[in-house]
């Protein structure tokens, strides 16, 4: 509970501010006109030069003032120059400022008012400068406009005072830290106890300290290992861990076979099959697809702790379930413990009026019998015969949402050779109890905010705990689309993430890359592989997969790995770095409750066998460095440490130590690890270092030498726990 | 162009009312064709460095030719539309085969003159463009990377 040292809640204002500095300016749009709201008037704004980056405008408050929130005006009209994505950023000087917001205006005529970051942790600071950055406006080629600014806040001296107080306060203790770290770094023993006596500021936690003890001062590199020992048992490497980046781990499923033919007991090669998982039994089901002539119906089962897959059915049509298809869609329901079946590729050849219904199927797991829900869905209500669409199921609601897919038509008459232009199906929601279809956005080009186009081969994924619809990427006829938004089922409300900017371009994973995705509702992240380029141009030999994981809460991307060698340097590779070829048409599901992911088979894209296609099976897992690896890491960089320091005046000592202690520490299988270790040796023949570490030029090398392993070390522990990252010297510039 | 009735006309630049910034250099005084008190100027070539597309598609009560406005780049404000798609009375009717549209309050006209600099630049002076090819028609592949 905070106390409230007010007596009364502090008078939100508006401030006054003056514009400082603008990045440029348009004919008669100056910067001046933000002061000024003149919604009726389209020359009362600021109008940037170009949108081209950096476009900002600086203001500078009358007095400085804690800026609560901010207030955008419009034009009374709908405006291509509103700024659809833009950053607040604020500080005391015009150097030193922090983000204050991110986020975008509504383009429409009413007046936005936005909260601004003005507190760290619970403490509010001040701030004298302002300062907007458009980063998008509504007309992706016009100009960033911005019609009035107000800012509201607190000026009370009686409440802004304390804060710049505390502010200064704060610099002056890390600029003190900065000072003792850099004295305990030269060894200035005297300054750095009087300084820390007189202004009783911790550099560190007492238990760096002591392992700044132990390891530079003393040279007690056992005392050393047994801290961290201690230090990772505790949990203190555990915030390291997890900011640390996934390696994924790609490996081979060789299942068992029952039988000793080995032919017909597991699926055979196909492309456009539907997988899907059942965590709970670890059971993945796996239905149809092209063999690269024809429509397969067969039906499997793989449980994962046998190691076995299982046929559950050759044809599922013969068992009142659906023909043979491809590109059709599943889902699974894992509390009811069943799936559904929607939507098909058909060639145009196979096309009329009766195969061109919408038929959809339930498979009941435990009673093994399919259930024709509709002969026709769109009959119903619903979608039409769609391909390369995407479902979701809310196993909570008992819901289905399906999405986009290019609606299968008969061709139409011959004397239009244009034929007509490709239909995209929109976003339905099916009432499994009720048996319902219900249409919830059709497909609109529109770009209100609650707006949706659709698309094919785009990701969607359900989060079962925020209960969202994540939608991104796909294309429409030749248009790629980049966009990501959600849609709140229970809310009936789209958000937009992100409209897909070519500025982002290798943050994001690019669309047009046969995408899979996967959602991990507990650690609410979104796993993406990209594969093979659709467009043959840019598919090279040596193209490989790559990986994204994007963070719902922190809303951002990173890439797991890229890897765009072909390059095998070792041929006798271990399995486990092998990974599946980059292909399409395949499948992945996501178990995650074991955090593992399966992939099987696809279309490989070979333009010298078209009907290839593949039946392999990976599981993927995403590591990331454990307890006991970081454990064994420290013990090497320590040991190796002391190797090298034994090398300066033991060599004969130096090289028994290598080969027995610090050998321990080191993955022999692993190359890398190694490699590094087979060159170690060359210290022994070294007579001293080679270069000074910058900026200890008036140190004894052992001290500075251990004092850099030393901040090697502090790296892992949490950020609260250790001395401040920068250092004196570093500030200055020549 | 099809009658000698528009070769007569002048070749008029448009800048935009608002922040005075050239639209184009090929603009014709025009009425509108659904409602023939409407004046208004076109143009023939895309003006594509200094108008965008804002918004969607959309049609109006008099006829269901498929509009699209276009807005000035440098000051973003509405400066008139494009003919994504006439309809058929209209593309059937005497017209000057024009798709691009500034509307009147928001362009100033500027008679251009000719080589001489004594006569108006009239729009039969002008030389013929070539016919654009149609787009390809390159629909399928789509299905190809699916199975």
């Amino acid at each position: 509970m905070r106390i409230n040292k007010m007596a009364a809640v502090p008078e939100n204002r508006a401030l006054s501010y003056g514009v400082f500095k603008w990045s440029s300016y348009s004919s008669t749009y100056l910067p001046e006109n933000i002061l000024v709201d003149k919604p009726n008037d389209q020359s009362s704004r600021w109008s940037s030069e170009s949108n081209y980056p950096p476009q900002y405008l600086i203001l500078k408050l009358e007095r400085p003032a804690i800026v609560q929130s901010i207030t955008f005006g419009k034009y009374e009209k709908t405006h291509v120059c509103n700024l659809k994505k833009f950053k607040v950023f604020g500080g005391m000087s015009e150097e030193n400022m922090t983000e204050l917001l991110s986020s975008g205006l509504k383009n429409d005529y009413n007046k936005e008012t936005f909260t601004l970051k003005h507190k760290i942790e619970e403490q509010m600071f001040p701030c004298r400068f302002i300062k907007i950055v458009p980063l998008m406006s509504w007309g992706p080629s016009f100009n960033f406009s911005i019609w009035y600014i107000e800012l509201h806040g607190i000026e009370e001296p009686g409440v802004v005072q304390p804060c710049l107080n505390w502010y200064s306060k704060y610099r002056e203790q890390e600029a003190i830290r900065l000072c003792l770290k850099h004295f305990r770094q030269h060894n200035y023993t005297e300054a750095f106890e009087s300084l820390q006596k007189k202004t009783r500021v911790a550099l560190e936690h007492a238990l760096l300290t002591e392992l700044h003890d132990r390891l530079v001062l003393r040279g007690d590199f056992q005392a050393c290992e047994e801290l961290i020992d201690r230090a990772v048992r505790d949990g203190l490497f555990n915030q390291y861990i997890s900011q640390q980046e996934y390696k994924p781990r790609w490996s081979q499923i060789i299942p068992k076979s029952s039988k000793g033919d080995g032919d017909d007991n597991r699926p055979g090669m196909r492309g456009g099959h539907q997988m899907v998982i059942d965590v709970q039994t670890e059971t993945v089901y796996l239905f149809g697809g092209w063999d690269g002539t024809q429509d397969l119906a067969d039906f499997w089962a793989y449980s994962v702790c046998e190691n076995q897959w299982t046929c559950i059915s050759r044809d599922t049509e013969k068992e009142s379930g659906p023909s043979a298809r491809s590109c059709h869609k599943m889902c699974m329901d894992s509390q009811r413990r069943q799936i559904y079946t929607l939507g098909r590729y058909l060639d145009s050849s196979v096309r009329n009026s009766q195969s061109l219904r919408s038929d959809f199927y339930r498979y009941d797991i435990d009673g093994n019998t399919w259930t024709l829900l509709s002969e026709d869905t769109a009959a119903d209500g619903g979608p039409k015969l769609v391909f390369d669409h995407q479902m979701c199921m809310d196993s909570e609601k008992h819901m289905i949402y399906a999405f986009g897919g290019r609606i299968l038509t008969c061709n139409g008459a011959a004397d239009d050779s244009r034929g007509s232009e490709p239909q995209f199906s929109g976003l339905y929601a099916y009432d499994c109890a009720a048996a319902t279809w219900r249409l919830l956005r059709e497909d609109s080009c529109n770009a209100g905010p609650e707006d949706v186009q659709s698309r094919i081969g785009h990701c969607m994924l359900f989060h079962s705990r925020n209960r969202c619809l994540y939608v991104f990427g796909g294309q429409r006829s030749k248009t790629y689309l980049n966009d990501f938004f959600s849609y709140d089922v229970d809310g009936d409300h789209v958000e937009i993430i992100s409209d897909g900017t070519k500025k982002d371009s290798g943050m994001v994973p690019m669309t047009g890359f046969t995408q899979r995705a996967t959602i991990d509702p507990e650690l609410s992240e979104i796993h993406v592989l990209s594969g093979l380029s659709k467009d043959k141009d840019k598919r090279e030999e040596n193209v490989r997969n790559s990986f994204w994981i994007y963070d719902i809460a922190r809303n951002s991307w990173s890439c797991v790995y890229k890897n765009d060698q072909a390059v095998k340097e070792n041929p006798a590779k271990s399995l486990q770095e092998e990974e599946p070829c980059p292909r399409f048409a395949h499948q992945l599901v996501y178990d995650e409750l074991h955090k593992v992911h399966y992939l099987f088979g696809g279309n490989p894209g070979k333009s010298c066998s078209p009907k290839m296609r593949l039946d392999d099976f990976w599981s993927l897992k995403l590591c990331r460095p454990s307890k006991e690896y970081l454990l064994r890491h420290c013990r090497y960089l320590i040991r190796k440490y002391r190797f090298e320091e034994k090398a300066q005046t033991e060599p004969l000592s130096a090289l028994k130590y290598l080969q027995n202690d610090l050998s321990l520490t080191v993955d022999h299988s692993d190359p890398d690890e190694t490699k590094e270790f087979q060159l170690l040796p060359s210290a022994l023949f070294k007579s001293s270092s080679d270069f000074i570490p910058l900026g200890f030029s008036d140190v004894d090398q052992t001290y500075a030498q251990r004092t850099q392993l030393f901040d090697t070390l502090v790296n892992f522990f949490p950020d609260s726990m250790t001395p401040p990252k920068g250092n004196l010297v570093d500030l200055i510039t020549l | 162009m099809s009658t000698p009735y528009f070769k007569n006309k002048c070749v008029t630049q448009l800048n935009c009312t608002y922040c005075d910034s050239v639209l184009c250099t090929r603009g014709m005084k025009a009425v509108l064709l659904a409602d023939t008190e409407v004046e208004l100027f076109s143009t023939d070539i895309p003006p594509n460095r200094t108008v965008d597309f804002v918004s969607v598609c959309y049609s109006t009560k008099t006829c269901k030719c498929k509009l699209r406005d276009v807005a000035c780049l440098k000051c973003g404000n509405v400066v008139g539309y494009h003919v994504v798609a006439p309809c058929t009375p209209c593309l059937h009717s005497c017209n000057n085969g024009h798709f691009w549209m500034f509307n009147s309050i928001s362009v100033v006209p500027i008679n251009r003159l000719d080589a001489s600099g004594l006569n108006l630049l009239l729009w039969g002076d002008l030389p013929e463009l070539d016919d654009l090819e149609g787009e390809d028609q390159s629909s399928q592949s789509e299905e190809q990377y699916l199975r």
